[in-house]
């Protein structure tokens, strides 16, 4: 997969929410649509059909806007039936609705404000459901504490989730307060024993990316 | 009875800041009130060994983490149920009686109101521009357990993710979109900053002393000199 699929029904919804972004969100918005946002998103879906992974469940953690990653995932796994995104931005979730509209009114797509590092997450998809998640998508490793504090906190229900993280050895930002220099550290820090992908990749914007996929 | 708190430690501020805060106090509040200093260099009546619970955790974050010792008054061995915390880089305008008569449903803790909101929800998730500022907090015995707690239980995450407390406190117990939250703020105008202004946009002058505001900050300076500018403002 080398591309996202632009639909009329997606460039209407794109439409919508850029042209009803707030002035001081703008610049944020523009940031996460770049190159290097795209090429980063496109090496999971890459990597994991070459897994033959079959996605169902997908929780997001800090998945900002979601405009790439949640068509992604519906448009190459027809598995998935439901994406949540864990959000710590208050900002985000109107604007991530609105790029996301058409499957947020089909019921396949949800954002939560939440700091996944200090609270468990629980599907809130089906009631009586017990909230468990078979992939965690985590792309803004880089952004906070090591992933093995999020697995232990959630351990009781997400007990065989399918990891697939991602972080970068930039650390010209203030707010980058976790980067790691290998994919190896990345498998340490989220104390992935079994690993089934791992991997760099040199970004457009010259910051190399790393990734994992496993348990 | 009403406690008034400071805090003291390492080498920025010495003995003279906290006398002259402890004077301030004597010369600007009605109401009686205890004076104390936590303090890891103890020689006053006033001053209070500042706990060193936290020490092992420091990483050059989370700055200035041993304010929050006082979150748990119990453990300061204090009497009293009215506690209002002052920095000693302040410059008390008028009578601190109006902290300890404000109603305490809720905590209070300054609400920067010189920033501009939208810079500060901007950089909500990065870690900056924080629209609360711990330089002054009143609150009531046991009001401040729930976030002393919330840091005991989370210590490492938070140590290693906050750069400052001010920005760790306005993650978990504010909220600059208006829902309640664990602090109140005080209102525009009890509090100005030397540096800072007072309201954005229109009354954003720095360096302008501000007699009708109740306290003046010396905060986010980003300047080397600013304890002997305050120092030089204290008989103004």
């Amino acid at each position: 997969m080398e591309y996202l699929k632009f639909t009329p029904e997606l460039a209407n919804d794109w439409k919508n929410a850029l042209s009803s972004s707030e002035p001081y969100v703008f610049k944020r918005v523009m940031d996460s649509m770049n190159q290097s946002q795209l090429e980063s998103k496109l090496w999971i879906i890459q990597e994991l059909i070459k897994l033959g992974v079959k996605p169902k469940k997908v929780a997001i953690l800090a998945g900002w806007f979601a405009q790439y990653i949640v068509p992604l995932l519906y448009d190459n796994f027809e598995s998935v039936e439901w994406v949540e995104n864990f959000e710590i931005d208050q900002d985000v979730k109107r604007l991530s609705y609105k790029f996301n509209k058409r499957l947020k009114e089909d019921k396949k797509y949800q954002i939560i404000i939440k700091n996944v590092m200090f609270d468990k997450i629980q599907s809130a998809q089906h009631a009586g459901y017990n909230g468990s998640m078979d992939t965690i998508i985590n792309c803004a490793c880089e952004h906070m504490y090591p992933m093995w504090k999020f697995r232990d906190l959630n351990k009781t229900v997400q007990k065989n989730s399918l990891y697939i993280l991602q972080s970068s050895d930039d650390d010209q930002h203030d707010d980058h307060i976790n980067c790691v220099q290998s994919e190896d550290e990345l498998i340490d820090q989220a104390r992935i024993k079994h690993v089934m992908y791992s991997g760099s990749k040199i970004l457009s914007n010259k910051s190399t990316r790393f990734m994992v996929i496993g348990r | 009875m009403n406690n008034i708190l400071c805090v003291n430690w390492g080498n920025k501020y010495g003995r003279e800041y906290v006398e002259k805060l402890k004077q301030q106090c004597e010369e600007n509040c009605s109401v009686p009130f205890n004076f104390y200093c936590l303090t890891d260099n103890p020689t006053e009546p006033y001053d209070i060994p500042i706990p060193t619970t936290w020490d092992s955790h420091e990483n050059g974050k989370f700055w200035a983490y041993r304010k929050l010792y006082m979150f748990k008054e119990s453990q300061l061995g204090i009497t009293g149920k009215n506690f209002l915390y002052l920095d000693l880089d302040v410059i008390i305008h008028q009578d601190l009686k109006y902290f300890f008569e404000l109603p305490m449903e809720r905590p209070w803790i300054v609400r920067g109101w010189w920033n501009d909101i939208e810079v500060c929800k901007k950089n909500f998730s990065k870690f900056k521009s924080t629209p609360i500022n711990s330089s002054i907090i009143r609150w009531n015995s046991n009001q401040l357990i729930e976030a002393y707690n919330h840091i005991e239980k989370n210590i490492d995450t938070i140590f290693f993710t906050y750069p400052t407390i001010d920005n760790y406190l306005n993650h978990f117990f504010y909220d600059m979109y208006g829902a309640k939250s664990l602090f109140n703020v005080f209102p525009v105008g009890d509090v100005y900053s030397w540096y800072k202004g007072n309201v954005f946009p229109d009354d954003m002058e720095a360096k302008k002393i501000r007699k009708e505001c109740k306290v003046c900050l010396f905060n986010n300076s980003g300047e080397t000199n600013d304890a002997e500018e305050l120092k030089s403002l204290w008989n103004i």
